[in-house]
């Protein structure tokens, strides 16, 4: 008797499952919440969960709800095949997303490809493949661009510059990084600037002052640095302690704002492709005022990149309607046009030969002294991305 | 001159970590692969008693460093003590996902971005002018300090110290030390606290340096090889071994590639264990295979 009453219960379980998930738009991430990571890839999911809990809230998309499922890889890419195929298996997710570093890349890819699923990735390096021609099934909402960042950022430096820039570079020993900061040093030469010196930093470094020693022995106006704030951050304070004082220019990556309030140093520029906080939008007030109500354990100018994505996400499944499936969400990311209400200066633009953007738009910020407070140092580094 | 002084404060970093290895290794034979997770979550007590004595940095350093101490006891008390008995590689095997365990709460409790304690305090890492025009920043000098005064207070404690000496019988032959009347368990709980304190002082020292990242733990891989080319059972070594692979990861960026920096610790330990496998100061004995 008692084993034929727990049979009915988890079939009737199993059946109530199923047609709730058949009920709802189930959208799956994988993402580096803890690890080495986390500090970048956190504040993307927890954007992305309170997102669609206000859209829940709000009704739904389509009159239905969003179930956004966030499962943790550390980065790890065994661990992200494992979720993948989780979400694909057991809920049935019509899209997937990948917040993780690009080692996690090549498993996810292969997972989705074979379930004919889409896969966006968000606050993560944007694959190759998202650039036109790009490939179906892959989609990309990160600010940052290869090789574009750094023309704009050389273009800017140039165009700041009295004298002709001597330019150091910085970067980290991983692949994407090596790669912008060697393209960033041939296009210095080539657009008349002299670079000085290069130093490739390695994540777990335990003291910057080595490098920075390198750089400043060099003799930059200006370093460029393309890797993690981390790096980017501790490499320009051991350069300021050894008593440099020349400008210096990084990735605006999601700590930069903070972090410009907190050095309070008029020569440190940092360019990016999202608005910062300072700016005082309407959407920025909005998350603000989200990421207080859920009580979240990441600052709201944190959110810029996990926020963009999940609007991207919802104009998406807006757009293929109800029911959806997998084939219907990759048709609407297809075409796609959405209005960033000014967290990005152009539209997120994708057609079937570009699923990075059509325009890409940068601003450099920095501390103004004499205000007291973030300004724009520049804004309207405009590329068609071809 | 700048050179000296960058490699005087790695291997400070790596020494005052790598103590720790070796004050657990010599009284217990274990090793504790905890040591960069134990170093960590000191930053991180800092970083909340720093928002409870918020502008008073000497009452919040010293609750730090008595929280992480008590951490060490509880680290033995709670885990260390239920592997007494057992196999050499089932305790490391412990400590290994301690190590875990720390890092996932950690991040759980702290959350993973990037902090820093020395704002609530007011304090702030500036330069120092050394001469040769060499810089240093306030909390590197502290760094080589704190760890010039550790190392003699350890090696004064071990020689003099009633308990150092209790730790060093302790370590020697433990049987003929319980059959003394040497409480074991409190020895061992003594040196987990001690070398607790040590790594966490590091890793609050790094942390008003240069900020706390949920990264920081990977500095305890790092220093490793320092202990190891020391000698896993000798304080002298483990402090020659700091600046032999300090100065070879600092020449390696200067004059060869700074994309070697990474590997330099480890290149400096195979070639160590290839010519003297119990490191310059160690104790040759039979090595256990784990």
């Amino acid at each position: 008797m008692l084993r034929l009453l727990l049979t009915v219960a988890l079939v009737v379980a199993f059946v109530r499952s199923a047609s709730a998930a058949e009920d709802t738009y189930v959208v799956g991430m994988t993402a580096g919440l803890t690890g080495p990571t986390a500090s970048t890839f956190a504040p993307v999911a927890e954007a992305m969960r309170i997102y669609f809990d206000r859209v829940n809230a709000a009704g739904g998309i389509n009159g239905k709800p969003v179930k956004s499922i966030i499962l943790d890889d550390q980065a790890e890419p065994q661990k992200a095949a494992a979720n993948v195929k989780q979400l694909l298996t057991w809920n049935n997710a019509i899209l997937l997303i990948d917040s993780s570093l690009s080692s996690t890349f090549a498993p996810v890819i292969g997972e989705a490809r074979r379930a004919d699923v889409p896969l966006l990735f968000i606050g993560s390096v944007c694959p190759k493949e998202v650039y036109p021609p790009a490939d179906r099934g892959q989609y990309c909402t990160t600010a940052f661009a290869s090789n574009f960042d750094s023309r704009a950022t050389l273009t800017f430096i140039k165009g700041t510059s009295q004298d002709p820039a001597q330019i150091g570079f910085a970067g980290a020993t991983i692949p994407v990084s090596r790669a912008e900061i060697d393209f960033a040093e041939k296009l210095a030469t080539d657009m008349g600037m002299t670079a000085v010196d290069k130093e490739l930093v390695p994540p777990t470094t335990a003291d910057f002052t080595p490098f920075a020693t390198k750089l400043v022995a060099a003799k930059p106006t200006w370093v460029y640095a393309w890797a993690a704030w981390v790096i980017q951050v501790q490499l320009f304070q051991a350069m300021r302690r050894l008593g440099w004082d020349g400008n210096f220019i990084g990735w605006a990556h999601q700590e930069a704002e903070d972090e410009l309030k907190r050095l309070k140093d008029p020569h440190l520029y940092v360019i990016g492709a999202n608005a910062l906080f300072q700016e005082h939008l309407p959407i920025q007030k909005q998350i603000e005022d989200a990421a207080a109500e859920a009580s979240s354990r990441y600052p709201a100018d944190q959110m810029s990149e996990g926020w963009i994505g999940s609007m991207m996400i919802e104009a998406a499944l807006q757009q293929a309607g109800w029911p959806a499936n997998a084939a219907k969400v990759e048709e609407s990311l297809q075409n796609l046009k959405v209005d960033m209400k000014g967290m990005r200066a152009a539209p997120m633009e994708w057609t079937r030969a570009n699923h990075f953007r059509v325009h890409q738009s940068y601003r450099v910020y920095n501390w103004d002294a004499a205000k007291g407070e973030i300004v724009t140092a520049k804004e309207g580094l405009d590329y068609e991305i071809k | 001159m700048q050179l000296i002084v960058n490699m005087l404060v790695l291997s400070s970093i790596y020494a005052l970590i790598s103590c720790g290895y070796v004050l657990i290794y010599r009284v217990s034979r274990v090793m504790n692969l905890a040591q960069g997770e134990l170093m960590m979550l000191g930053a991180y007590l800092l970083l909340t008693t720093a928002s409870l004595f918020h502008g008073n940095p000497e009452m919040a350093i010293i609750a730090a460093v008595v929280l992480s101490t008590t951490c060490g006891v509880l680290v033995y008390v709670l885990l260390m003590r239920k592997m007494t008995g057992e196999s050499v590689l089932a305790a490391v095997l412990a400590t290994i996902a301690l190590g875990i365990l720390l890092r996932g709460l950690m991040v759980l409790i702290w959350s993973a971005q990037q902090q820093y304690p020395g704002q609530p305090l007011g304090l702030n890492s500036t330069a120092i002018a050394l001469p040769g025009g060499a810089r240093i920043s306030t909390f590197a000098a502290a760094l080589v300090i704190v760890n010039a005064l550790t190392y003699a207070a350890l090696f004064g404690f071990l020689r003099f110290g009633r308990w150092g000496l209790r730790m060093r019988a302790a370590g020697q032959n433990p049987l003929l030390a319980a059959q003394r009347g040497i409480n074991l368990h409190a020895i061992y709980a003594l040196t987990w606290a001690l070398s607790t304190m040590t790594g966490a002082m590091a890793g609050m020292l790094i942390a008003l340096d240069s900020g706390l990242t949920s990264n920081l733990a990977v500095l305890g891989l790092k220093a490793f090889p320092a202990a190891l080319v020391g000698g896993l059972d000798s304080l002298l070594g483990t402090l020659i071994g700091s600046l032999i692979v300090a100065a070879a990861e600092i020449l390696s960026i200067q004059y060869v590639d700074p994309l070697l920096s990474d590997v330099m610790p480890f290149l400096v330990l195979l070639a160590m264990l290839i010519v003297r496998p119990w490191g310059l100061f160690g104790t040759r004995e039979e090595l256990d295979r784990v």
